[in-house]
């Protein structure tokens, strides 16, 4: 059986080598081959295609489900937060996105979340804030064990945060968004670039030069935070009030 | 320019092949015949219009890898409040890759109407070849094989709530591509795929 398909492939192959009709099918792969190079090119050169993942630069994976916004969970989709249409030149005041990916169970997330809630206020116009608006998210994981979704209200409300929180039980974004600790915080420009991920500190994405870079590390403890980053990254754009 | 004026493009590229091969195609495709004698032929008429139909779609195709493309830098290709609407699903990072390859589908569908394209062209060139039987059935084939992704698609527009209608106009092209196919292997079978021979022979 093996020899015979052995003997069958052997013959097509040299058909293939010595018969004029390979010529015929070398003239239809070229003109093929040309064409699928040609719509590739057009592609290539009309479009710049960004990946999506949560490295600054890549577009921030979507997500929806439900969040908790004080009143009661309500129908959540990342998208909306969004503004496509935002340059880095806007004019306009599209608001930034901070994403906080938390565990009400963590530690590192109860100690920060008084300061998280200080951030949420502080970033807004109308607190003097001279950038633009940031819009606070908390995605809470089970990573430390489970919580209901009346405990994410008791954390959410106990802290006296007003942004809303989402439950990411059963949604998995935390997969697409690549965490592998709590808290891990985000910070994504108003058309969904990520422009800062903590897990990788002091590296950004610049929205004009569409390059990576340095932000410095003002307070000198070898640890970005997220309002550190987004004094550096929010104010260097449009949409700033004087 | 509107997105339905450039889907009209790649739709009159394969209407044009599909009325190539049906009975009014000997009219309409007089015009061919000083640059492409065969096209005088049934056969060469079903080829030829079998070409442009692969042809329309592996623009078409290419044309959603373009959206897919656009979509990823954050822009609005193909969107309204209808159920017609591109952004919804080419933009969709749930549904707009391939299965375990990770590549956009714009790109698989410029791959395989490529093959069929290639397929087609070798046997135009040589149509009475002892291969011809095996290409037929290679294209035959190959656009069955694209009637399970063009179902899981349809499912994701139906989840969706929503239709594509570049997409759909690839699918569309492959159907035609395989209705196509069918139709020269029954040819083929008979007088027809060499009708000078037949009165040679007589």
């Amino acid at each position: 059986m093996g020899k015979d398909w052995l003997e069958l492939t052997s013959e097509i192959m040299n058909n293939l080598y010595r018969s004029e009709e390979a010529s015929a099918r070398g003239d239809a792969a070229l003109i093929v081959i040309s064409l699928f190079f040609a719509g590739l090119l057009v592609v290539a050169f009309t479009s710049n295609p960004i990946a999506t993942g949560t490295k600054p630069g890549e577009r921030a994976p979507l997500f929806s489900g439900k969040a908790y916004n004080g009143d009661g969970w309500e129908t959540f989709v990342f998208d909306d937060l969004l503004t496509p249409e935002w340059t880095p030149n806007s004019t306009d005041d599209a608001p930034w996105i901070a994403v906080e990916f938390m565990d009400r169970l963590c530690g590192h997330c109860v100690s920060a979340a008084s300061e998280v809630g200080d951030w949420s206020e502080t970033y807004v116009k109308t607190s003097n804030w001279p950038g633009p608006d940031v819009l606070f998210v908390a995605v809470h994981v089970e990573f430390q064990g489970s919580s209901s979704r009346a405990d994410i209200e008791d954390f959410r409300d106990s802290n006296g945060h007003t942004f809303p929180y989402f439950d990411d039980d059963g949604v998995g974004s935390f997969k697409d968004w690549d965490i592998g600790a709590t808290p891990t915080y985000f910070l994504v420009q108003p058309n969904g670039i990520v422009a800062w991920n903590s897990g990788i500190q002091n590296l950004a994405w610049d929205a004009v030069s569409e390059e990576s870079i340095t932000i410095g590390d003002p307070n000198g403890d070898q640890r970005v935070k997220l309002n550190e980053a987004i004094e550096q990254i929010t104010l260097s754009y449009g949409g700033a009030t004087e | 320019m509107n997105e339905y004026v450039i889907l009209s493009f790649h739709a009159v590229i394969i209407l044009y092949g599909v009325l190539l091969m049906t009975p009014i195609g000997e009219a309409i495709g007089s015009i061919l015949v000083n640059k492409w004698p065969s096209t005088s032929t049934k056969r060469g008429r079903m080829l030829a219009g079998l070409m442009f139909v692969c042809t329309g779609g592996f623009t078409v195709s290419a044309h959603t890898l373009w959206m897919h493309n656009k979509l990823s830098e954050g822009g609005s290709v193909c969107s309204g409040s209808s159920i017609l609407n591109c952004d919804g699903l080419i933009g969709n990072p749930d549904y707009n890759t391939v299965p375990f390859i990770g590549q956009p589908w714009g790109l698989l569908g410029m791959v395989a109407f490529c093959a069929l394209l290639w397929i087609v062209i070798v046997i135009a060139k040589e149509p009475l070849a002892f291969s011809t039987p095996t290409f037929l059935k290679a294209g035959l084939g190959a656009t069955i094989a694209g009637l399970p992704v063009i179902g899981l698609l349809v499912s994701y527009e139906i989840k969706e709530g929503l239709i594509c209608p570049f997409c759909t106009t690839a699918h569309i092209a492959n159907i035609i591509a395989m209705v196509a196919f069918f139709v020269l292997f029954k040819m083929y079978e008979s007088d027809e795929w060499a009708p000078e021979l037949k009165k040679t022979r007589k």
